[in-house]
C-alpha cells in the first residue's frame, strides 16, 4: 500500500477532526454520540478528553483510531482522511499510525507478554528474526524486561497496563490513543502509568508523540495534558489550553 | 499476517481449547476413516477383478474368427461387432493368408491359432474328460501361470504338458499333493483328423465319394481315436474358485503350441469348413489369438481385423463395463463414507462459532492492534484447516487400521468356510492423499461462515464484550 509521508501532508496536525459526528439507531430513536465535533490536535500536543459518561469522548477516540467510522465529516491523521480509506486501510491505520491503550489493558490472557507484545508486529509483517529484539527493547522501555515470559495473570494491574503500553509502541507509532489508561489503577499506580505516558509525550531524546487521552480524572489531565477539551451530549463545552 | 504467522496463532488457539477441539477433530477423523476404509475395500476388490482378469493374461490378448463360423440359426450366427464399420470386407476365411496379414498390423506381437480339444486324460488308474490347449513359448512370461509347480516346456517341439491344479487334485492318488503328478506320463485319447486319399487312389470295391470337389479334397478326413503320452512338466495353482480353469483358453491340460497343431485333432468348425466351398489358402483356422504391444492397443486391433472380414473378441469389453460397475460402486461407498465427515464438519462450524463467541474481544483487540478483516478470516480458515489437517491424517491411519481389521477378519471367516482368502482390501496412496486434501477443504469450506462472522465483527462492540 502508498502511504505518503505524513510529515510532509500533515501541515502540523497530528489530528484533525471535521464536523465529524456519529450516530447510532436505537429502534426508532437515532443517537448522536459525537455531534459535528471540529478540533485539532497539533503534533506532539497531549491532548485530554474529559467529559461524563457517554458525553461521546470514546466514541470519539475510536473514530480517531479507526476502529470505528464517522457518520459524516471528515478525521484526518497524520495528513490521511480515515473517511475516505479502506478496510484495510483502516487496519493499516491502526497497526502503524496509532498505538492503543485501554481501561482494561486488553492483553490477551492465554499469551505471554513476549507473545501479546509481539502481536502487533506479526500483524504488520515485522520479519520474524528482527521481533525478539523489538519485544525485548519495547519491554525494558517499560521497565518489564524481567516479565517476558509471564503471562498477564500473572502481573499486577500496573505491569499489565505497563505491557499494554509496550504493546501499543511496538510499531513505532506517531501517535498514542489511550482510553482511560489509569481507570482500572489505584492512584499510585496510575500516577506511574501516566509519568510513563508522559516519558512517551515527551522523552528525554529522540522524537516525542501525539497523544489524546480520554479520562475522568481532572487532576491528573491537569498536571500532564497541554490542554483539555470537556465533551458533553457529543459536543464540545469547553476548551482549556494548559501549556 | 504470513502464512507462517497465521499457522502458528491457529495451532495456539487449537491447543487453548484442546478437549472441544480435539473431539471436533476427532470427529473429522472417524470421517475420513469411514470414507478411506469403505474406499480401500472398494478399490481392494476391484484390483481382486483385474489381478484375476490380468493373471489370466486376458487383457492383450484379441481373439479372431471367420465372420462364416457361426451360421444362420445358430445363437450369434451371422451377428456383427456393434463396432464393425461401413466399410467391412466380405466374409473370408481364416487362413495363412489372413494369418500373415493380421501379423503384419502395427502393435500385434504374435499370432497364434486357437488349437482346443476335448480329450480323455489317464493316470493310471484315473481318467478324466478334460479340455487341451495349446500354449504359445510367450505365456511363460505373461504372468498366467503364476504360482507354476515344476516348470514351463522345455523347447517348442517338448512331449510335454502342464495340468491345471484341480485337475490333477483329481488324477492323483487321494491324500497325494497334486504336485505329486511332476514327472509323471499322461496318456491323452482324442480325435485325430487323418486325411482321406484321393478318389484315384481308392480301393476298388469302395463307393465313390461324390460330395467330395477337386477344391475340398485336400480337406477331406476321416476321424480315428488315437492315443498319446505326455510327461507332466508343471502343475498350476488350484484356482480360488475350484473352478480348474485357468489362462486364455481356459483348459485342463496346456500342451506346447507347436505340439498341439501337429496332433491333427478334430476342432469345432472343421465339419463346417468342408461343407463351405470357398477356397483357402493353406490351412483353415477356427480361431487365431492375437496379442498384442499393451491393452490400449486392443481396439485399434480389433478395428483393423474386423475391417478384414472377420470377427474379434476381447475382454477389453468385458471389463470396460465391470470398470463403469465399480466406478459407481465406489462412488456409493465415496458417499457413504463422505456423510461421516459431513456431520464432521457441522463439528466444525459448532466449535469455530463457539470460538467467536468466546474469543469476541480477543477479535477486538486483533483488529485494535491492526489485523484487518481478511486477516481474522484468514485465522479462522486456518484452524479449522489445521483441524482438517490432523483429522485427515488421524483419519487415514483409523481407515487403514479398521481396513486391516476388516480383511483379517474377512480372512478368518473365510479360512474356515475352506475358501482360500484374497486380498480384498487396498489403500493406495491417491486415496491417503485425497482423503486429506478432501478432508481439508470440508474443513476449509466449514469455516467459510464462521470466518466471516468472525471478521465482521465490529471492534468497537468486540472490545466492549465481557
Amino acid at each position: 500500500m502508498n502511504v505518503p509521508d505524513p510529515a510532509a501532508s500533515s501541515n502540523g496536525f497530528g489530528i484533525r477532526t471535521e464536523r465529524v459526528s456519529r450516530s447510532y439507531k436505537m429502534g426508532e430513536t437515532i443517537i448522536r454520540a459525537v455531534n459535528e465535533i471540529s478540533l485539532d490536535v497539533r503534533k506532539g500536543e497531549f491532548l485530554a478528553l474529559l467529559g461524563a459518561s457517554g458525553s461521546g469522548k470514546s466514541t470519539l477516540l475510536n473514530l480517531m483510531a479507526g476502529l470505528d467510522r464517522p457518520s459524516s465529516g471528515s478525521i484526518v491523521a497524520m495528513g490521511r482522511d480515515l473517511a475516505g480509506m479502506s478496510g484495510e486501510e483502516l487496519a493499516m491505520h491502526r497497526s502503524r499510525t496509532v498505538g492503543m491503550i485501554f481501561q482494561s489493558f486488553q492483553l490477551l490472557p492465554r499469551m505471554t507478554l513476549q507473545e501479546n507484545v509481539e502481536l502487533p508486529l506479526r500483524l504488520a509483517e515485522v520479519p520474524r528474526m528482527e521481533r525478539p529484539t523489538r519485544v525485548q527493547e519495547a519491554l525494558a522501555s517499560v521497565g518489564l524486561a524481567g516479565r517476558i515470559r509471564h503471562r498477564p495473570s500473572e502481573l499486577s494491574g500496573g505491569e499489565q497496563q505497563r505491557g499494554a503500553i509496550a504493546r501499543a509502541l511496538i510499531n513505532r507509532p506517531m501517535i498514542l490513543l489511550a482510553d482511560e489508561p489509569t481507570g482500572n489503577l489505584d492512584s499510585k499506580t496510575g500516577e506511574e502509568i501516566m509519568g510513563l505516558i508522559a516519558q512517551i509525550h515527551r522523552p528525554s531524546s529522540g522524537e516525542g508523540r501525539t497523544i489524546v487521552m480520554v479520562t475522568h480524572e481532572r487532576a491528573l489531565a491537569e498536571r500532564y495534558a497541554d490542554r483539555i477539551v470537556t465533551l458533553s451530549d457529543g459536543g464540545i463545552s469547553r476548551e482549556e489550553r494548559l501549556r | 499476517m504470513k502464512i507462517g504467522d497465521l499457522a502458528e496463532l491457529a495451532t495456539r488457539n487449537l491447543r487453548e481449547a484442546i478437549l472441544r477441539n480435539s473431539l471436533t477433530t476427532l470427529g473429522i477423523s472417524v470421517g475420513v476413516a469411514s470414507l478411506v476404509a469403505l474406499l480401500s475395500l472398494g478399490v481392494g476388490l476391484q484390483q481382486l477383478v483385474d489381478r484375476s482378469v490380468a493373471k489370466a493374461g486376458l487383457f492383450d490378448i484379441v481373439s479372431v474368427r471367420s465372420r462364416q463360423s457361426a451360421p444362420f440359426g445358430q445363437p450369434g450366427g451371422g451377428r456383427r461387432n456393434p463396432r464393425d464399420a461401413v466399410d467391412v470386407a466380405p466374409p473370408r476365411p481364416l487362413d495363412d493368408a489372413a494369418r500373415k496379414e493380421i501379423a503384419g498390423l502395427p502393435n500385434v506381437l504374435e499370432v497364434n491359432p486357437e488349437i482346443r480339444f476335448t480329450a480323455e486324460a489317464r493316470v493310471e488308474p484315473v481318467s478324466q474328460l478334460v479340455m487341451v490347449s495349446g500354449m504359445a513359448p510367450s505365456s511363460e512370461s505373461s504372468g498366467t501361470l503364476d504360482g507354476l509347480n515344476g516348470h514351463f516346456f522345455s523347447n517348442a517341439d517338448a512331449r510335454e504338458a502342464i495340468v491345471q491344479g484341480d485337475l490333477a487334485k483329481r488324477l492323483v492318488d487321494v491324500g497325494k499333493a497334486p504336485a505329486s503328478l511332476l514327472g509323471q506320463e499322461i496318456t491323452l485319447r482324442f480325435a485325430q483328423r487323418q486325411a482321406l486319399p484321393p478318389p484315384s487312389d481308392a480301393a476298388p470295391g469302395d463307393p465313390p465319394n461324390r460330395a467330395v470337389g477337386p477344391d475340398e479334397e485336400a480337406m477331406g478326413f476321416s476321424i480315428v481315436p488315437t492315443e498319446k503320452k505326455f510327461r507332466v512338466v508343471g502343475v498350476t495353482p488350484a484356482s480360488d474358485s475350484g473352478s480348474g480353469q485357468v489362462g486364455f483358453n481356459n483348459a485342463g491340460i496346456y500342451l506346447p503350441l507347436a505340439v498341439a497343431e501337429k496332433l491333427e485333432v478334430v476342432q469345432q468348425g472343421d465339419l463346417r469348413d468342408i461343407s463351405r466351398a470357398a477356397p483357402a489358402s493353406g490351412t483353415r483356422y477356427a480361431a487365431l489369438n492375437v496379442r498384442v504391444t499393451s491393452p490400449n492397443a486392443v481396439a485399434q486391433i480389433e478395428s483393423s481385423v474386423t475391417r478384414m472380414g472377420f470377427t474379434t473378441f476381447s475382454l477389453i469389453d468385458v471389463t470396460r463395463n465391470l470398470r463403469t460397475f465399480f466406478a459407481i460402486f465406489d462412488m456409493f461407498l465415496g458417499i457413504f463414507g463422505s456423510l461421516a465427515l459431513a456431520v464432521a464438519s457441522l463439528g466444525i462450524i459448532n466449535t469455530l462459532v463457539m470460538a467467536i463467541l468466546e474469543r469476541r474481544r480477543e477479535i477486538g483487540v486483533l483488529k485494535a492492534l491492526g489485523a484487518a478483516d481478511r486477516d481474522v478470516r484468514r485465522l479462522f480458515f486456518a484452524e479449522a484447516g489445521v483441524m482438517g489437517l490432523a483429522g485427515g491424517l488421524f483419519g487415514v491411519l483409523l481407515g487403514w487400521a479398521i481396513g486391516r481389521a476388516i480383511q483379517v477378519a474377512t480372512m478368518i471367516y473365510l479360512k474356515r468356510q475352506g475358501v482360500n482368502a484374497p486380498n480384498i482390501w487396498t489403500v493406495p496412496w491417491w486415496l491417503v492423499a485425497g482423503a486429506i486434501v478432501f478432508s481439508v477443504v470440508v474443513s476449509l469450506a466449514s469455516g467459510i461462515y464462521p470466518a466471516s462472522r468472525a471478521a465482521k465483527l465490529d471492534p468497537v462492540e468486540a472490545l466492549r464484550y465481557e
